[in-house]
């Protein structure tokens, strides 16, 4: 695109006017919000300032559409921000019918930083100030406007709102708005909220990795919102008020879609799916549905009953779950004789990875590999506790198989990791958990070798490391030290370094194309395959990843197959990718007020059995923590090019 | 204790106290219509700024709910906090001009307003009667509605959850604009357009209580209904 002919973004001021050629900018440099299917913009204003690509672009009408998009979404609840909006507009309207001079400018510029300065939270702070830049740069045409020299030209505006926390978050949930809703006492309008991206809110209430947190303003200043736990106050307040129920679809489509794996991904799917009429059948080869949430994540910290009633949720609402249904080779001509036009393969990541170690292959008691171990835990099958267990690997399933054994009673439980603490991928509050529980963690250690004796595991062989040159990842990559090699002697061990799918083959003529992880190939925004009318989507696309990255690929995938059955287009979005929406100009005073906390369990209580662990917010501590949210709300408007 | 200093003056203060607080004690004259000394600070109205110095530099805080830090400086009545408070009256004055309360605030504060006395009881959206009931009274009949993304609302107004309510009054009572209203007529009450049966005293027949209020403080205090049936002037 070509350069930029005034920019104030991020307050740095380039005017390119006039022939003064301060500092050329091209507008594809600039990191900037986009519009959607490459749409070209001939000027923005945003949270963070004026663009004007076209030298053309129409200042004015763009200056107005953005004033009323704000209005939208201020608040009304200090009184500078809101009043301050309708007193800049109520002025808009007197300059278009001809009234004001300078003064007039004067008085907005007056008011837009007062209000900056004045306004309760970080939307108030900032969305008013590029309505600053094109009062004090684009004075000549305000000055137009008034003596009727120049009109509004209506010119053609798109708009689009964030926030730091919802881009950071996979699944997009509209974050500030559940949390303003449960700060007004409206706990189950929030619910709603949340359920709108995100459909089993006590799960991911409980597990989520929150990215939302690590992107909160309030880093800067104290702590961040505990956003986790207020969605999960929302989702068991309702349990507790009885439960209620997902609503009815719109209306009933003739189309049937298959999904195959009853996890996250699938999960969502079919709720979107269901709620736009079509009818939904899940085939899961599990005696339980709910996939790694429910096998793959030990129950101290996912309680089943929880999990359980979030998918009787969907179910009610007329999804089919055909559970010990494992779909090994997948037809989908026989599927579509069976009335399923599209078929969704959802079906995860459960099968451990082998550590490539000696002695490894052959069969062994005592060695198992993480992800089973779990699912065996979930499913109910008997584990007896043994004297000494090691586990391999950093990640959260290894923290997970570690503390389970505690709570069945292993008497030393061991995790050996070939890299240093800063490089464990497992969540810190995972991790110093763990250690709470005693269990110990030797770092920079790795595997060499299984010892048996007559088919009984008996020791691990191992070498010492070092920490050696970044690898491709960013981490320090892990080197042997030479002549360190040690063994160490345990009853059990348990592998946990990581997970691939299991991927049912499709007897078609056209195969699913796969990548050289074992993943299956789709197309990043469509999820399709290359069997048309075949989808794929979460972990078994690509590899073991979060929950709520899996849910939202469940909510794309829903909204990608109703427009392949639809013959509809599938529409792009905004995006705000590169962009720093944190980054916000005149940050206004914030008072520190450190986060509210919940109880945990007690540490004694926690060997010999699997009750959980974190506590939650009870209502008035939810509003109180509610209350915390700075409302940091970006709005960006575009004038579109024609 | 933490050490602070207000207008110059070096004072001890409450971990914890706010700088409204603090200012009140020595006697300083910070103007507020969303504050309540019984009630949770909100941060509302914007006219109790003051000037806090915070990472070097002088900012606009508002002094009800700013808790205070040690070594923090604050002036509460340099020209850039009485513009700040100035600003927020005008605004208030601009979107309210007939309401009385608003009116004499934005007076004191140096904005023009008419002579004419104002006539009508707008709701500011202070917040007052949301705390009261939820913090005081322990109902949470009233909340704000809800804006933001995809909601957008003309004039965001204070819902009323008519079955929750029990006719204490206790919104009226601390509204500083007379918008919500209480009116009585011998044995009932009207407030936020519902009627109240007023239960009479058993000693002198006087109507002295919402019955729904009483039935009320009777299940959360667990004293029978009929005990508390009789006015305080008969007790």
């Amino acid at each position: 695109m070509d350069k930029v002919a005034f920019s104030s973004w991020n307050g740095k001021i380039v005017d390119n006017r006039k022939g003064k050629v301060s500092k050329a900018l091209k507008a594809a440099d600039m990191k900037l919000p986009k519009l959607s299917d490459g749409k070209k913009a001939k000027a923005l204003m945003g949270w963070n300032g004026l663009v004007m690509m076209d030298p053309k672009a129409d200042v004015l009408s763009l200056t107005l559409n953005y004033l009323k998009e704000i209005r939208k979404i201020s608040c009304g609840e200090c009184s500078v921000c809101m009043i301050g909006i309708d007193k800049l507009l109520d002025m808009f309207e007197l300059m278009t019918e001809g009234f004001g001079d300078k003064g007039i400018l004067a008085e907005m510029e007056q008011i837009v930083k007062g209000v900056s300065e004045g306004a309760k939270c970080a939307f108030g702070q900032s969305a008013l100030l590029p309505v600053l830049d094109a009062v004090k740069y684009y004075q000549s045409d305000f000055l137009a406007l008034m003596k009727g020299e120049k009109k509004l030209g209506g010119a053609e505006c798109e708009s689009s709102v964030t926030a730091p926390c919802m881009e950071a978050c996979p699944a997009g949930l509209d974050v500030p708005g559940y949390i303003e809703l449960i700060k007004n006492n409206k706990f189950k309008d929030s619910l709603n909220l949340i359920r709108e991206n995100c459909i089993l809110p006590g799960v991911v209430g409980r597990v989520c990795t929150h990215p939302c947190e690590d992107a909160c303003v309030r880093n800067d200043v104290d702590e961040p919102l505990a956003i986790r736990l207020l969605k999960k106050a929302a989702a068991d307040f309702d349990i507790q008020d009885g439960g209620g129920s997902l609503g009815v679809p719109a209306g009933e489509k003739e189309e049937k879609v298959a999904i195959i794996g009853a996890g996250p991904a699938g999960l969502a799917a079919a709720y979107n799916l269901r709620s736009m009429g079509y009818g939904v059948t899940i085939f899961e080869a599990l005696s339980q549905a709910g996939g790694m949430a429910a096998v793959g994540i030990p129950e101290y910290r996912l309680p089943l009953d929880i999990l359980s009633h979030e998918i009787d949720l969907i179910k009610r609402m007329g999804v089919e779950i055909r559970l010990n249904t494992k779909v090994e080779k997948l037809d989908f001509n026989n599927l579509k004789k069976q009335g399923y036009q599209s078929v969704f393969v959802a079906v995860g990541a459960h099968q451990g990875n082998k550590m490539g170690v000696e002695g490894e292959d052959q069969e062994s008691e005592g060695l198992v590999d993480g992800v089973e171990f779990l699912r065996d835990l979930n499913l109910g099958k008997k584990i007896e506790p043994k004297k000494k267990v090691l586990i391999i690997g950093g990640g959260d399933v290894a923290i997970d198989c570690a503390r389970s054994c505690v709570r069945l009673g292993f008497k030393d439980v061991e995790i050996v990791y070939r890299r240093s603490r800063v490089e464990m991928p497992a969540r810190d509050e995972e991790i110093e958990g763990a250690e709470e529980e005693g269990i110990n963690i030797r770092y920079l250690t790795a595997p060499l070798e299984i010892n048996a004796k007559d088919g009984k595991f008996e020791s691990l062989g191992c070498i010492k490391m070092k920490l050696g040159k970044p690898d491709e990842s960013g981490r320090k990559r892990p080197v042997p030290v030479k002549g360190s090699e040690f063994t160490i002697g345990a009853e059990m061990i348990i592998a946990a370094i990581g997970q691939s799918p299991k991927l049912p083959v499709v007897t078609d003529k056209k195969k699913l194309g796969t990548t050289a992880w074992g993943t299956i190939k789709a197309d990043p925004v469509s999820y399709m395959t290359d069997v048309k009318g075949i989808f794929a989507g979460g972990d078994c696309v690509t590899g073991a990843a979060t929950l709520i990255e899996a849910l939202n690929a469940g909510n794309q995938v829903a909204r990608s197959i109703d427009c392949y059955l639809q013959g509809g287009r599938l529409n792009g979005k905004m995006s705000f990718e590169g962009v720093d929406v944190a980054k916000q100009r005149g940050q206004g005073f914030i008072g520190k007020n450190p986060a509210n906390r919940v109880n945990l369990l007690d540490k004694k209580k926690r060997v010999g059995g699997f009750a959980e662990i974190e506590g939650g917010f009870d209502a008035a501590e939810a509003m109180k923590e509610a209350q915390r949210c700075l409302r940091c709300y970006r709005v960006v408007v575009w004038e579109t090019a024609r | 204790m933490v050490n602070i200093v207000i207008n110059g003056r070096k004072v001890r203060a409450k971990d914890g106290s706010t700088i409204l607080e603090n200012a009140r004690d020595l006697k300083l004259d910070i103007p507020t219509l969303c504050h309540h000394d019984d009630l949770s600070p909100f941060g509302a109205c914007r006219l109790c700024t003051v000037e806090v110095k915070a990472n070097g530099k002088w900012q606009i805080a508002t002094s009800c709910n700013t808790a205070v830090e040690s070594g923090m400086e604050i002036r509460t009545n340099s020209s850039k906090a009485l513009e700040s408070r100035k600003m927020a009256a005008e605004l208030l004055y601009y979107k309210y001009p007939e309401t009385e309360a608003v009116r004499e605030i934005a007076e004191k504060l140096g904005v023009d307003v008419f002579e004419e006395k104002g006539e009508e009881n707008d709701c500011i959206l202070c917040g007052l009667c949301i705390r009261a009931c939820k913090e005081i009274v322990g109902v949470s009949a009233l909340t704000f509605q809800d804006r933001g993304l995809g909601r957008d609302l003309e004039e965001p107004q204070i819902e009323f959850d008519p079955n929750a309510c029990i006719g204490c009054g206790s919104c009226a009572y601390v509204c500083p604009t007379g918008y919500v209203k209480m009116e009585s007529e011998d044995d009932k009450i009207i407030i936020w357009n519902k009627v109240f049966k007023m239960t009479p005293c058993k000693v002198c027949g006087r109507f002295f209580a919402p019955e729904d209020q009483l039935r009320y403080i009777s299940k959360t205090t667990g004293v029978p209904f009929s005990n508390l049936t009789t006015c305080v002037s008969c007790r």
